[in-house]
């Protein structure tokens, strides 16, 4: 939310810790990811081709998979009900535990994604393969209509997501994307320092006394 | 400035809502916005005064903080219900008509898209800067910001896409409104959304923040 540690305001923390604790219960958080044996970059346009499926992922993404053998397409979700909760919490007046509800539900997501990350970093790590940041449609210059190419690869409705026309993710507190694989990959710690993207709402998220942008 | 318009401003600007509320802990057990509002009215001060005098720049504080990073979305939402607070004491005047709004904003996230905090905040704001919110939602279509357009002759129009796949339903919503009513003001907003896409598809401003939007349509009245 931007504070620094210690420094939001205490009607904000005693709410959080309500809406943690109401929330802990959540038992539709999924994440799942398939590895794919066959991957080709391009250099020329800076794509990757899984299966025959050609991601334009642009020189960002395309400089930190360059170098993979195998790569893996994950999704993952904090599923519906936190999503619907801040929508109908605003809806009807309280605006605050509404956004508390959202930003729970982008860390419940983000947080599923990070497990995910670490259970393939493990099991791709005892043939002396590492992985690279995860990459998602949408950041680093890569199209979120490329979310469609992505979601061909899994079954329809997979964890429960769906995907709208516009490449929006249903539900909204949902993560998917890309992680390279390989013996030369590399794991950036601070990845925002591969991106130009001021706009990007993940820019310095970890970084202390930085806001998060508001968009409308 | 009246004290008790002054006290308002501060609860407002602070997000403390009414007696009950223990925020801001300096003002723990005093009265908030729901108790001042009230007395200013019983004390003969006008709705309007409340709104000029301390309810908008009480906003116009909050939303300046914001833009310099000084408070977080949590503290515009507190100082927005703090503010509402007192809007229900000030609805029943605009209702009549005894007192008058600076103008009608239409807002909408666009075809295709949910996204809606951004868009709830900037309402918000706005709300706060004086104007009546219609607030159409999300998934908007072109068809439906039209009919309120007709519906609200004179209302200034804004709209949100938070995904680069939607800003092209914005160019065409824009496109559209500005075939239809030509006079139309148009703000837009949005993460992918910048001043130079504003300029291509034709609309009148685009602002980064809510603060922006504010100060855009006081040039406006």
């Amino acid at each position: 939310m931007g504070y620094s540690p210690g420094t939001a305001p205490e009607p904000l923390t005693d709410l959080i810790a309500e809406v943690s604790a109401e929330l802990l219960h959540l038992r539709e958080v999924r994440a799942e990811y398939i590895i794919f044996e066959r991957l080709t970059c391009n250099p020329g346009n800076k794509s990757i081709d899984i299966d025959g499926v050609v991601f334009d992922v642009k020189p960002i993404v395309f400089s930190q998979i360059k170098k993979s053998e195998r790569a893996a397409l994950f999704i993952c979700t904090a599923g519906p009900e936190v999503g619907e909760k801040s929508r109908r919490t605003m809806k009807e007046g309280d605006l605050l535990r509404g956004y508390v509800y959202d930003v729970i539900g982008s860390e419940a997501a983000e947080n599923a994604a990070d497990r995910m990350q670490e259970e393939l970093r493990l099991a791709v790590a005892g043939e002396g393969l590492k992985i690279t940041n995860r990459f998602s449609p949408g950041y680093c210059g890569w199209d979120v209509a490329e979310q469609h190419k992505l979601f061909s690869f899994f079954p329809d409705n997979f964890c429960g997501i769906t995907l709208t026309e516009s490449a929006l993710m249903n539900p909204v507190k949902s993560v998917s994307g890309i992680i390279g694989i390989g013996r030369d990959v590399e794991y950036a710690p601070s990845q925002c320092n591969l991106c130009d993207d001021k706009n990007c709402i993940y820019r310095g998220r970890k970084a202390e006394s930085r806001k998060p942008p508001i968009y409308w | 400035m009246d004290q008790l318009l002054e006290k308002l401003l501060t609860c407002v600007e602070f997000g403390k809502v009414d007696i009950k509320s223990p925020y801001p802990p300096a003002m723990k057990d005093q009265e908030g916005a729901f108790e001042l509002t009230r007395h200013a009215l019983d004390d003969g001060i006008s709705p309007g005064e409340i709104l000029e005098e301390a309810l908008i720049p009480a906003m116009s504080r909050v939303g300046q903080k914001f833009s310099r990073n000084e408070i977080f979305v949590p503290q515009m939402l507190m100082a927005a219900k703090a503010m509402n607070s007192s809007m229900i004491h000030l609805r029943p005047y605009y209702l009549t008509g005894e007192t008058k709004r600076r103008g009608t904003f239409i807002i909408g996230t666009v075809t295709g898209d949910l996204h809606d905090i951004g868009k709830n905040l900037v309402a918000m704001m706005i709300e706060g800067g004086g104007w009546e919110i219609i607030d159409l939602g999300v998934d908007v279509s072109t068809e439906k910001f039209i009919e309120a357009a007709e519906k609200h002759p004179g209302a200034v129009i804004g709209l949100s896409a938070l995904l680069t796949t939607t800003m092209e339903n914005m160019r065409k919503s824009v496109a559209e409104l500005r075939q239809r009513f030509p006079g139309q003001k148009i703000l837009v907003g949005g993460a992918p959304v910048t001043a130079d896409f504003c300029r291509k598809i034709g609309a009148d401003f685009y602002s980064p923040d809510p603060q922006g939007a504010v100060e855009y349509l006081k040039t406006l009245t």
